[in-house]
C-alpha cells in the first residue's frame, strides 16, 4: 500500500493507493497525530508539508544572522577570515576569535553558514558551526555544503531559507515519525526523499502542493499535455503538464534565486474559502456557512446560485445577487488566466471542481477532465510518486578523496570515466535503496553532469579529477502501475 | 550594459596529449570559479554558447592549403612542431574556439552586451597565415579582426598581454594600418620576436607596438606601460573596437613564465582597457583567452578578476589566496621596473615618426 497526506491550508488529505484508490479529508484543527491515527493500513507513507512551511516564510519573519566566509573571489561585504579553493584545498584558516565577537554581538532566531567552495570541502562551515552552538541550538543552524552543487550566491540564498525553516522541518519530521515510525517526505519537484535529507534541506519541501496535484492528476487521468486546476480552500493553483512532467524553475527566497527547484504553478488567491462580501475578497475567515463557518465564502455562493454542497440551506444568508456576482468574478479570473497559458485541456482537482471548471473550461475555450478521486488529487500524487535522490560527486585522486553531497570519505581506486559514471548510479541505487526506493525505481539513472581531466604538475601526470551528477528522476513509483 | 562570456563545453576537450600544458584542466578550474561565483546567473553577465566559425570565416586569415592540411590530421592526427601537434578530432574544436571569438564580436556590435570575453581554448595568436604554432592552430584574434572589419569596424586596436609574444597576429596585421598591434611580453623568451623595432612595414609602418617586459616584472610595469604607451597611442589612432590577447600567463604562479603579475594586477589592468574603451569607442570591448598554465594556482582567479572587471564588479576581493604570498615573493624581481622605463622610452623612439604623442 502507498499512503501519500498532503497537508493543505485547511486540510489534511490522505490517500491510500492500493488495488483501489481510497481517500480521506481531515481537518487541520484535529491536529498531525490524529491524521496519522486515521491511517490503519500498513505501507509506505509519504508526506507533503508545504503550506505549513509557506505560513513560517509567510508569518512573523524569521530573523536569520549569516556567516559567510568567502575568501578570494568575488566580494561579499561583512565576510569573515578564511578560504577553501576550488580544489577543495583548505586555503586560509578562519578566526575564531572573529566568528565568537560577531556571535557574541549580534544574535538572530537562526544562523545559516555559508562558505565559497564548501562543498568541496565542508570544514570552515563545520567548525564555525561549532562554535555557533554555544550561541544556538543545532536546528536553528544551516550549513551551505549540504546543497552539494556549486553556485554561492545561490546557496547563500538557500542556506538562510533553510536555517528558517529547519526548526519547523526538525519538529515535524520527529511529530511524523513518533506517530507513525518511517516516513519519506515529498519534494516541491515531485520526488521523495527520506526525513534527514530534508531536515538538512528544508528549501526542498517548499512549493510541493502544486507538484503534488501535477502528479496525481496526472496518475488519475493519464492525460500527458494539460494544465491542472486545483481549486483549495484559499488558492486556485494552475500547474500545465508538458508530456506528463510539470515546468520547474528555481525557487526564489527574499527575491533571490535559490539553488532548489520546485514545480512552477500559477497560484491565483481565491478558493472555495474566500470571502463573499459585496463581491469576492481574497481573504479567508474560516469555513463556508455550508459548513459551519460564520461568514458566506464562494462555496456558499455556488449553493445560492443552485448547487448543493455540504449545509446549502446555511448559505442561504448570501443574496442571491451577491452569490451570482461573486460566482462570476471566480470565474472570469480564473478563465483569464488559463487563457493566458494557451490551454487546452484542463483536469480539474480539488473539492469545488466539478462545480466550477467545467464552466471555466467552457469561457476558455478549453476540454475539460474531472478524474476520480478528484478532491485528493494532491494526497494521490505524494502517495504514488517515487523515491528521487541526486548525488553530487567528486574524485580527486590526488588528494585521496571523493565527495559525495559534500562529504568527503577516502578514494581508494579510480577507473576510468565509464567505471567512475557506473559507481556513481551503483551510489545514488544504493542511496534510494536504502532510503525505501523500490528496485524498480531506480533502473533508470539520468547523468546531469560530467566532467573529468588529468591533473598534471611538473609536466607528469600526478592525478584525476572528474565530477558528476547523477539523479534517480522524480515520477511515478512502478509499484503504482 | 551587461558582459558576455563566451563558454561550450566542446572547450573542455581539447588536448593535445594528456601531459601537455594546454590541456582541459586550464578551463575546468577556471569554470568552477565562475559557476561557484554565480557568474553563470548574475544579472551583469550573459552567458553565450557559440557556433563553430565557418571555413569562409576562417579563410579570411588562413590559407586554403593550411586549413586542407589540418582537417586532414585531425583525422588521423598530424604533427605541426614540438609544442603543438594535431590530435585525432582537433579541426572542429579549433573552428569552434574561432566561432566564439566571432560570437564575442557580434555581441558586442549588435549591441547584447558591452563588452564580451569569449573562454576558448584551443588558442591562437601564435598560429600565422600557412601555420600553426606554440599550442595555436587557427588565430582566433585575427579571424574575429576580419569578421567585425567585414561587418564595417574600420579601425581595430589590439592589446595582447600574453607572456609570449603574440607573432602570429603581429604577422598577419604588419603591413595593415586598420589594425594597431600592441604587445607586452616577456623577453628573451618563446617565440622570439617581439623587439621594440619591430614596428610594421608598408603601409602598416608604425602600426605594431611591442613592449617586451623583462622576467620579475609585475603590476607597476604593467600599469606604467597602459599609462605611457598604450593609452596615448589609442587615443591617437581612436580605434572602433578595442580587442584583448587575454594571455594569463603573466600570474607569479604561471609555470612556463616568469613575470609577477598578480589576479588584482590583472583586473586594475582590464578596468583601465575597459575605461579606454569607453572613452574611445562606446565601450565596444573583445576579450579572448590565449595562453595561462598556471591551471591550479593563479589562473581561476585571474580569469575572475578579468571578468569582474569587465561587469564593473566591485574588486576588493580579487586576490590570490594568503599561502600563495612567498611565491610573489620568488617571482617578483625588483630590478624591472627600470628595464621597462627604459624599454618604453626606446619603443617611444622607434614610434615618433609616426606617433604626434610620442613625439
Amino acid at each position: 500500500m502507498l499512503i501519500g497526506m498532503d497537508v493543505g491550508g485547511t486540510n489534511t488529505d490522505i490517500a491510500m493507493v492500493g488495488e483501489e484508490v481510497a481517500s480521506e479529508k481531515i481537518s487541520n484543527a484535529r491536529g498531525m497525530r490524529e491524521a496519522l491515527r486515521t491511517i490503519r493500513a500498513p505501507g509506505r507513507l509519504a508526506v507533503s508539508t508545504s503550506t505549513p512551511l509557506n505560513r513560517v516564510l509567510a508569518g512573523q519573519p524569521v530573523a536569520v544572522q549569516t556567516i559567510l566566509v568567502p575568501g578570494p573571489g568575488l566580494f561579499w561585504p561583512g565576510g569573515v577570515k578564511g578560504a577553501v579553493n576550488h580544489c577543495g584545498d583548505l586555503v586560509e584558516c578562519i578566526d575564531p576569535g572573529e566568528i565568537a565577537g560577531i556571535l557574541s554581538r549580534e544574535h538572530g532566531d537562526a544562523l545559516a553558514i555559508a562558505g565559497k567552495f564548501s562543498v568541496r570541502n565542508p570544514a570552515l562551515e563545520k567548525e564555525v558551526a561549532a562554535l555557533a552552538l554555544e550561541y544556538y541550538a543545532e536546528d536553528r543552524i544551516a550549513q551551505s555544503y549540504h546543497l552539494a552543487e556549486l553556485g554561492y550566491p545561490g546557496r547563500i540564498a538557500t542556506t538562510r531559507l533553510n536555517a528558517s525553516m529547519k526548526e519547523t522541518v526538525t519538529h515535524l519530521a520527529g511529530e511524523i515519525a513518533a506517530g507513525r515510525g518511517d516516513f519519506l517526505f515529498f519534494k516541491g519537484d515531485g520526488g521523495l526523499i527520506p526525513p534527514d535529507y530534508a531536515v538538512n534541506n528544508p528549501s526542498v519541501l517548499a512549493h510541493s502542493s502544486a507538484a503534488a496535484v501535477a502528479l496525481g492528476a496526472y496518475y488519475l487521468t493519464g492525460i500527458t499535455d494539460c494544465t491542472v486546476v486545483d481549486i483549495g480552500g484559499t488558492t486556485t493553483d494552475l500547474v500545465p503538464l508538458e508530456r506528463g512532467i510539470p515546468m520547474m524553475d528555481f525557487l526564489t527566497f527574499h527575491g533571490e534565486r535559490t539553488v532548489t527547484r520546485a514545480v512552477v504553478a500559477e497560484s491565483l488567491p481565491f478558493g472555495g474559502d474566500s470571502l463573499v462580501e459585496e463581491g469576492l475578497i481574497p481573504r479567508r475567515l474560516g469555513d463556508a456557512l455550508a459548513f459551519g463557518g460564520s461568514h458566506p465564502t464562494l462555496t456558499d455562493a455556488l449553493n445560492v446560485a443552485g448547487e448543493e454542497i455540504g449545509d446549502a440551506d446555511a448559505s442561504r444568508r448570501l443574496s442571491r445577487e451577491d452569490a451570482v456576482r461573486a460566482v462570476a468574478d471566480y470565474l472570469d479570473r480564473v478563465s483569464s488566466a488559463v487563457s493566458s497559458l494557451n490551454a487546452r485541456h484542463l483536469v480539474g482537482a480539488g473539492y469545488l471542481a466539478p462545480f466550477l471548471v467545467p464552466e471555466i473550461a467552457r469561457r476558455s475555450g478549453a476540454r475539460y477532465t474531472i478524474p476520480p478521486h478528484w478532491d485528493c488529487a494532491n494526497a494521490v500524487g505524494v502517495a504514488v510518486s517515487r523515491v528521487s535522490l541526486t548525488l553530487h560527486a567528486r574524485f580527486d585522486s590526488g588528494r585521496g578523496w571523493v565527495d559525495l553531497n559534500g562529504e568527503h570519505r577516502p578514494l581508494h581506486t579510480m577507473g576510468d570515466d565509464d567505471a567512475i559514471l557506473e559507481m556513481c548510479r551503483e551510489e545514488v541505487r544504493r542511496r534510494a535503496i536504502a532510503a525505501g526506493a523500490h528496485p524498480g525505481d531506480v533502473k533508470d539513472v539520468e547523468v546531469l553532469h560530467f566532467n573529468s581531466f588529468d591533473v598534471v604538475r611538473s609536466a607528469y601526470r600526478s592525478a584525476r579529477i572528474a565530477d558528476v551528477v547523477v539523479q534517480v528522476a522524480p515520477g511515478i513509483s512502478v509499484e503504482a502501475r | 550594459m551587461t558582459t558576455a562570456l563566451i563558454f561550450h563545453p566542446g572547450y573542455l576537450l581539447h588536448e593535445q596529449s594528456r601531459d601537455h600544458p594546454e590541456r582541459k584542466e586550464r578551463l575546468s578550474y577556471t569554470m568552477d570559479q565562475i559557476r561557484e561565483e554565480g557568474l553563470m546567473q548574475h544579472p551583469a553577465v550573459k552567458v553565450i554558447a557559440p557556433k563553430e566559425a565557418t571555413i569562409e570565416e576562417v579563410s579570411r586569415v588562413h590559407i586554403p592549403e593550411y586549413l586542407a592540411f589540418l582537417e586532414h590530421s585531425s583525422k588521423k592526427g598530424g604533427f605541426i612542431d614540438f609544442d603543438t601537434n594535431v590530435p585525432v578530432g582537433l579541426f572542429p574544436h579549433a573552428l569552434l574556439a574561432a566561432g566564439g571569438a566571432i560570437r564575442a564580436a557580434d555581441a558586442v556590435l549588435d549591441g547584447e552586451v558591452e563588452n564580451a570575453f569569449a573562454l576558448i581554448r584551443p588558442p591562437g595568436h601564435h598560429a600565422r597565415q600557412g601555420t600553426g604554432a606554440g599550442f595555436c592552430y587557427l588565430n582566433n584574434m585575427a579571424i574575429m579582426v576580419r569578421h567585425v572589419q567585414g561587418r564595417g569596424i574600420r579601425r581595430v586596436m589590439i592589446l595582447d598581454w600574453d607572456a609570449h609574444h603574440g607573432d602570429g597576429t603581429q604577422m598577419i596585421f604588419y603591413e595593415d594600418p586598420s589594425v594597431l598591434f600592441t604587445s607586452i611580453h616577456q623577453m628573451p623568451f618563446y617565440p622570439g620576436s617581439g623587439s621594440v623595432d619591430e614596428t610594421g612595414s608598408g603601409r602598416g609602418a608604425g602600426f605594431t607596438a611591442n613592449m617586451p617586459v623583462p622576467a620579475g616584472t609585475g603590476d607597476e610595469s604593467y600599469r606604467y606601460l597602459f599609462e605611457t604607451v598604450i593609452e596615448p597611442l589609442a587615443r591617437e589612432f581612436s580605434p572602433e573596437l578595442i580587442a584583448v590577447s587575454a594571455g594569463q600567463d603573466n600570474h607569479y604562479t604561471d609555470p612556463l613564465t616568469g613575470l609577477a603579475l598578480t589576479a588584482r594586477g590583472y583586473a586594475g589592468l582590464m578596468k583601465h582597457a575597459v575605461a579606454l574603451a569607453r572613452e574611445l569607442c562606446g565601450g565596444r570591448l573583445v576579450a579572448i583567452l590565449e595562453g595561462g598554465y598556471s591551471v591550479e594556482g593563479g589562473l581561476p582567479y585571474t580569469n575572475l578578476g578579468i571578468i569582474a572587471a569587465m561587469a564593473d564588479l566591485d574588486l576588493q576581493s580579487i586576490r590570490e589566496p594568503a599561502i600563495y604570498g612567498e611565491w610573489l615573493a620568488r617571482a617578483a624581481d625588483p630590478s624591472a621596473h627600470a628595464r621597462v622605463i627604459e624599454n618604453a622610452a626606446s619603443l617611444r623612439t622607434h614610434l615618433a615618426p609616426f606617433w604626434a604623442c610620442f613625439r
